[in-house]
């Protein structure tokens, strides 16, 4: 039945098992020796940027010690998705309640922390009682983009691992795989193509080739590939951006509370997306995009002292609209 | 006959079990009530914000068992002189009462006695702790401050039972209930607004009904829109409409200290406006700076850095002002786009939410990062093949799916 079947591509194509994880040999090799004898394994700690495969080796794990029992004994929990420090305890809690201590090799059971980096200091601290005194029976998987922002402690406990940025060429390789599994016809600069958008997120890669699938009679080439990439970025924000540098001031904030109301962004999600938009806006002098990117950066910061989101998203907005009036904004076309 | 009083005396709860809400505080006051000449102490403070049924709670007990009520509102007469001649005399001759049979004795009843404690110099405080000792009476005392340093003196004389806001569902509940006896079919949604909107005050929640459904068979949510929060906004459109059109920042200034408007509504109210206000971009991008470090002043404040106040308000007051030579009058725009904005798009953004809760399920993945990475993709794919598999794959519903369908693109 097609409900059974991963339909997604990024979840068909997602490895089981450690040895099928592209790229990333000295990680692999280190995990694998835990699990030969899973009682020396620690607690464990993935950073990297989004799509390098950090999931992937977690769950990898979960597979090579539960088997197929696997969503019995694994807990997964997204530190961005709970609401607090407190039912991350509630859900470990429970989790452990149910004396899941291990099964077949392994004398415990696995907690997986997904963007465990997006907790604040004080719920970081709580996190590492809780690791303390659920360490008999579990073992933490903590996942983050920057090892940086987790609190000391929490790192001492944990043996640390480095996803880079995926070899290209390893990339370049894995998506001629699944096109060849897919029955695709896709050439090497095609496949590069997509690589080269995806800019070392592999599961953007996967997504698009899987999109240019949808648009495309079984082969793939390059137009295809820049049209779907194209209409899956997020326009709305660089529109709201391109307005408000044109002085149309009403337009970009009635954008704005689009942005806030109908897809309920936080004002940093704005921020943030603005700042890449920015980056990518070929009408604006690599000066201009300094002198912008300050401003940007202004009204993070007081995104953080402020207290309401919309107020400061609406000065920054009035900013641009008034860059474009000074002789530093003139805009080339 | 009809009964055109206004509903929250008609709806006034004549026995305590009517009243909504603030369970352990009820059962403390029958409690003491009841234990007669046994009671510890011999006055009782009840405290807590208005409109939770502090004093729906005192009438309802001496309803139910059968007290006679001196009432001394403590706030027409503040000095302690004036407490003395209302209060001195009833606590003393009420005492022969006690020999008639038909009443259980009289209460002595000071009613928002929190208007006497920061009056020390008339020693409003004293005389209260005074009355207390002298009374041959119980005494109630009922206060709107929440303040518990300011109780501190009264704690020694009296048992202090704390009243909390009373909870939504109770009020959605209780306005449900007096829809009912007064035939009016009401949507959940409006009942929701004017509960939610009157902070868990009932008094303002029933008055808010009655101003939004009297007479009427159907309440909509529609009726209920005029509803800003209560009390806090008397006069926010005038006090915009004198800020924006003011001659100086000092004039602004004024205006903005003297009136009693609700400071993030305000400060909402006139980042909404300013762009009609100023129609040259760089007056606009200055005034909006200044608004900017005005929500940032916002933020220090906080519940607690009171003091910072003024510089919020000077900041606002300077950000409506940085031309007064360019002012034309202008449609001031009332109440805030976002509380609007928020309002009406509540309903889309739990659908989306919804969605990406089932992407990030499948995906191994946080919602956040399924907004951002997948639902761009999924949305491509659909573009050109609207049915596709993915879709039951993420056992969404028919209408998230529709909702999917006529999304605009992020």
């Amino acid at each position: 039945m097609i409900n059974n079947e991963n339909v997604m591509w990024v979840e068909k194509y997602r490895p089981k098992y450690l040895n099928q994880i592209v790229d990333l040999r000295h990680v692999v090799e280190s995990l694998e020796a835990f699990l030969r004898n899973p009682n020396t394994m620690p607690h464990l700690l993935f950073a990297g940027i989004p799509g390098t495969g950090k999931t992937t080796a977690a769950l990898c794990i979960a597979h090579e010690l539960f088997g197929d029992q696997w969503k019995n004994f694994t807990l997964e929990l997204n530190a961005s998705d709970e609401r607090g420090i407190n039912t991350v305890r509630d859900r470990i809690k429970d989790f452990s309640r149910y004396g899941r201590a291990g099964f077949g090799k392994a004398p415990f059971s696995l907690i997986i922390l997904d963007e465990s980096d997006q907790m604040t200091g004080p719920a970081q601290t709580a996190l590492r009682r809780i690791m303390e005194t659920s360490s008999r029976t579990s073992r933490f998987i903590l996942i983050c983009n920057y090892s940086s922002k987790i609190i000391e402690p929490i790192q001492s406990r944990c043996a640390t691992f480095r996803f880079s940025k995926l070899d290209n060429k390893a990339m370049v390789k894995h998506i001629q795989d699944i096109a060849q599994k897919e029955k695709l016809s896709i050439s090497e600069d095609v496949a590069e193509k997509i690589v080269e958008y995806s800019d070392g997120d592999l599961r953007y890669a996967i997504n698009a080739l899987q999109t240019a699938a949808a648009y495309s009679g079984g082969k793939i080439d390059v137009k295809t590939v820049s049209k779907v990439v194209g209409e899956a970025s997020p326009k709305q924000v660089q529109i709201m951006l391109v307005n408000a540098l044109n002085g149309n001031f009403i337009e970009a904030r009635k954008m704005m509370y689009d942005l806030i109301g109908q897809y309920g962004f936080s004002g940093s999600e704005i921020v943030r997306q603005m700042q890449r938009e920015l980056m990518k806006l070929s009408l604006l002098s690599d000066y201009q995009k300094a002198e912008l990117t300050n401003i940007i950066g202004e009204y993070d910061y007081r995104l953080t002292q402020g207290a309401n989101d919309d107020v400061q998203l609406s000065a920054l907005l009035a900013q641009f609209s008034r860059f474009s009036r000074s002789d530093r904004g003139k805009i080339v076309d | 006959m009809t009964d055109d009083r206004l509903w929250v005396e008609k709806y006034r709860p004549k026995y305590v079990s009517e009243i909504i809400g603030n369970e352990e505080a009820k059962t403390t006051f029958v409690n003491w009530l009841e234990k007669g000449k046994k009671r510890k102490k011999k006055a009782v403070l009840l405290y807590g914000p208005a409109g939770v049924g502090k004093t729906a709670l005192m009438n309802a007990a001496s309803n139910q068992f059968g007290f006679t009520i001196i009432e001394m509102n403590a706030s027409d007469a503040r000095t302690e002189k004036a407490i003395n001649k209302v209060g001195k005399p009833a606590t003393s001759y009420a005492a022969l009462d006690q020999f008639s049979a038909e009443t259980k004795g009289n209460i002595l009843f000071l009613d928002e006695v929190d208007g006497v404690f920061g009056q020390q110099d008339r020693g409003g405080i004293g005389a209260i702790v005074k009355i207390v000792k002298e009374s041959l009476v119980p005494v109630v005392m009922a206060a709107n401050d929440t303040d518990l340093k300011k109780l501190r003196p009264l704690k020694k004389v009296c048992l202090l039972i704390r009243f909390q806001p009373i909870r939504i569902p109770l009020i959605i509940t209780m306005l449900r209930r007096i829809c009912l006896k007064e035939n009016i079919e009401a949507e959940f949604e409006a009942l929701e607004r004017i509960a939610c909107n009157s902070q868990g005050d009932v008094r303002s929640a029933i008055n808010d009904l009655q101003s939004a459904a009297a007479g009427k068979k159907v309440l909509r949510v529609h009726d209920t829109l005029f509803l800003k929060s209560r009390n806090k906004d008397v006069g926010i459109y005038e006090v915009l409409k004198g800020v924006f059109s003011a001659e100086s920042v000092r004039e602004a200034a004024a205006l903005i200290n003297q009136s009693r408007v609700d400071y993030d509504e305000f400060l909402l109210s006139v980042s909404d406006n300013l762009p009609f206000r100023y129609s040259d971009p760089i007056e606009l991008a200055i005034a909006y700076d200044i608004v900017s470090r005005a929500d940032v002043f916002r933020g220090r404040v906080g519940t607690e850095n009171w003091r910072l106040l003024k510089y919020f308000f000077n900041l606002l007051a300077e950000s409506v002002t940085v031309s007064p030579k360019s002012f034309k009058p202008f449609e001031i725009i009332f109440p805030p786009i976002r509380i609007m904005t928020l309002f009406w798009t509540k309903p889309k953004r739990a659908k989306l939410e919804s969605i990406c809760a089932k992407i990030a399920l499948k995906c191994h993945i946080s919602r956040a990062t399924a907004k951002n990475d997948m639902l761009p993709f999924i949305k491509t794919i659909m573009e050109k093949e609207k049915s596709t598999p993915i879709l039951t794959w993420l056992k969404l519903e028919s209408d998230e799916v529709e909702y999917l369908t006529n999304m605009k693109k992020l």
